[in-house]
């Protein structure tokens, strides 16, 4: 965390009284999962003194959310506001509070209340009518806010053991982090540090595609059907895969595996 | 107060009375109305004709409040009736052992003249690759004139309803509830389609019918007695679609089944009925050639032309192209059959998918698109 990101990060959590006696400012990013019966007050911030919620306290840090659609749907749409605009306003009788949320989210679900939904090695159980119930927890806009949506199949006991050499999780940690570095020297002249919050302005200055890239993503959005906010989405993650590269221009083999982060909507949620 | 005929024969089907007491009723009086006013006289000899047949509710809404209310739903909802005594009652349906002596619709009447009806049939709660199959199956008939039948449920029967729409036929919808509602309610805007696209939606079931359980299993016979052949899609050994199989085997119509996947238990339904002798086709064209239906020399040139027009462009695209046509593979098994690293396999697989060439399937699975 940079300097300013403790001091903020800190501040929230010194109010809600979560910081250990005696510890100085907060060094790691805080992490947070609220358990899926969490109420809208506890996830937003509230209570007769404003006091923040859970988004504010992963502010600059991440908001783990397990069972996504077991959360109640009021608490669900509530995170659309901190989402887009990494703020919250709490207000009460007897105060009001402006609390900055600026978390990464992190979600987790199954695609049908008894998981086995498109398994190749379990037949589902669920009614078409579960299932519809069960995805119509996740609203459109805020799947529309989620830009990375990857689907992971069960993997069989057996292959556990003799999977073929990946990169061990410290080499894609060290890749993270010196794509994270790219990021911040690039934007050390702008209010922001990453991607993730690049304005519309600066999508156009730091996002820039030559014709064929652009074209391949127009093509896409109409063949998709992607909102204007997907478009803008891609753009950002499309960065980030360059990023993680380590290139500095945006080639369509970047847009496209961008692209490919996003299918799942176009499967689930038809 | 009056009420036209409609109104009368609404009061007539909403007391589902067996067929075997109320066809001979309808023969004997001849019109809905003329039960009515015997019904209402006291002393006439329907009270004894009904004994010992459920008429409850013959007696519970023989009165102007009901009626009324029967009248407005058919105004409402432009339900039409059309009864065993007339002349356009479709031929097939007086063939078969049990037929509904009213029907209700809405839409295009003219629908059951149709020479080339099929009906399609299966689960709910099907397979990926079974719904494409539906879809696939239904628009290639629907191309060559066939209507297509089926009973506006989820799975199998929306997508087979929609294939006909796309290829071009006008297709029905045999529902199991009174035609005022529509269930399921999210098949609303499917059911808005059909009509405008000049189907037909049936029931036998009266304006203000709800959709019970036992409706379904019965308004199979119709589905099956209004065409021929009958195609199976993918079914369990115990669902709804096997019964209309069974009303079809009755009435002696011609069944395919489709070859789902073995495995599956989804597709159960269909390998008993293979082994048990039931036709065997894998397209559309399999079932056209049998019936002696392919006249239509559009059809295939179409079907010549399609596969060729769209090609691998790069040998990254032809790599991933190659190993998809031995049939659908998962993400993992796609890296390990092409050798790619994972950041160009992705970004293959996109600009295929925009290139309609592949299609994702749920499972973060791919397959190539055959239509």
């Amino acid at each position: 965390m940079t300097f300013e990101e403790s001091l903020e990060t800190t501040r929230i959590h010194s109010i809600c009284g979560r910081l250990a006696p005696g510890s100085g400012l907060m060094v790691t990013r805080p992490f947070s999962s609220p358990h899926h019966s969490s109420s809208v007050i506890s996830l937003i911030g509230g209570g007769p003194n404003a006091k923040p919620g859970e988004v504010s306290a992963a502010h600059n840090g991440v908001l783990f959310l397990d069972e996504l659609p077991e959360f109640s749907r009021g608490a669900l749409e509530a995170l659309r506001q901190p989402l887009e605009d990494g703020t919250v306003s709490v207000a009460r009788i007897r105060h009001q509070a402006q609390y900055q949320s600026s978390f990464m989210l992190i979600a987790a679900m199954n695609p049908c209340p008894c998981g086995y939904f498109g398994s190749t090695t379990h037949t589902c159980r669920c009614s078409p009518q579960e299932i519809r119930r069960y995805l119509d927890k996740i609203s459109g806009p805020l799947l529309d806010r989620i830009d990375l949506q990857i689907e992971v199949d069960a993997v069989p006991v057996q292959e556990i053991n003799n999977s073929s050499p990946a990169e061990s999780s410290a080499q894609v940690a060290a890749r993270v982090a010196a794509a994270r570095m790219l990021q911040q020297d690039r934007y050390r002249n702008e209010t922001f540090h990453c991607n993730a919050q690049l304005s519309n302005s600066a999508l156009r200055k730091y996002c820039a595609l030559n014709t064929e890239t652009a074209d391949l993503l127009n093509a896409a959005v109409e063949s998709m059907h992607l909102s204007m906010r997907a478009y803008n989405r891609i753009l950002k993650t499309a960065r980030t895969v360059a990023d993680l590269e380590g290139a500095d221009n945006i080639s369509s083999a970047h847009v496209a595996e961008a692209i490919q982060y996003r299918e799942l909507d176009q499967k689930y949620w038809r | 107060m009056k009420f036209d005929e409609r109104t009368y024969a609404a009061w007539l089907a909403f007391a589902e009375i067996p067929y075997d007491s109320l066809i001979p009723l309808i023969h004997q009086i001849k019109s809905a109305e003329g039960i009515y006013s015997e019904f209402k006289k006291s002393g006439s000899h329907l009270h004894e004709f009904i004994q010992g047949v459920p008429h409850e509710r013959l007696v519970s809404t023989a009165d102007e409040d009901s009626l009324s209310a029967f009248h407005r739903m058919l105004q409402d909802h432009d339900i039409q009736v059309l009864t065993i005594l007339e002349e356009s009652y479709p031929h097939c349906l007086r063939e078969i052992s049990d037929p509904p002596a009213i029907l209700f619709y809405q839409g295009n009447l003219s629908c059951l003249k149709f020479p080339r009806k099929a009906a399609m049939v299966g689960s709910r709660a099907a397979s990926y690759a079974g719904l494409k199959a539906a879809h696939k199956i239904a628009a290639e008939l629907s191309r060559n004139g066939v209507s297509i039948i089926s009973g506006l449920a989820y799975g199998i029967d929306t997508e087979s309803h929609l294939g006909c729409l796309d290829g071009g036929s006008p297709t029905i919808a045999v529902m199991g509830c009174g035609l005022d509602q529509t269930y399921p309610s999210r098949n609303d805007p499917l059911k808005k389609q059909i009509l405008s696209k000049d189907g037909l939606i049936l029931s036998e079931y009266a304006p203000g019918a709800k959709p019970i359980g036992h409706h379904f299993p019965y308004r199979n016979r119709i589905i099956s007695g209004l065409c021929d052949p009958v195609i199976l899609v993918e079914a369990r050994i115990r669902s709804g679609s096997m019964t209309t199989i069974s009303h079809a085997l009755k009435q002696g119509k011609e069944v395919y089944a489709y070859p789902g996947d073995p495995l599956s238990q989804l597709c159960e339904g269909n390998h008993l009925l293979l082994r048990e002798g039931a036709h065997y086709f894998t397209e559309a064209r399999d079932i056209l050639s049998d019936m002696n239906w392919l006249d239509n020399i559009q059809y295939v040139r179409q079907n010549n032309v399609c596969p060729s027009m769209k090609l691998p462009e790069s040998p990254s695209e032809l790599a991933v192209y190659k190993a998809l046509e031995k049939g659908d593979l998962g993400f993992d098994e796609l890296l390990k059959a092409t050798g790619m690293a994972s950041s160009e396999l992705l970004s293959t697989l996109t600009v295929l998918q925009i290139r309609k060439m592949i299609d994702p399937l749920p499972g973060k699975r791919y397959q190539i698109r055959n239509d």
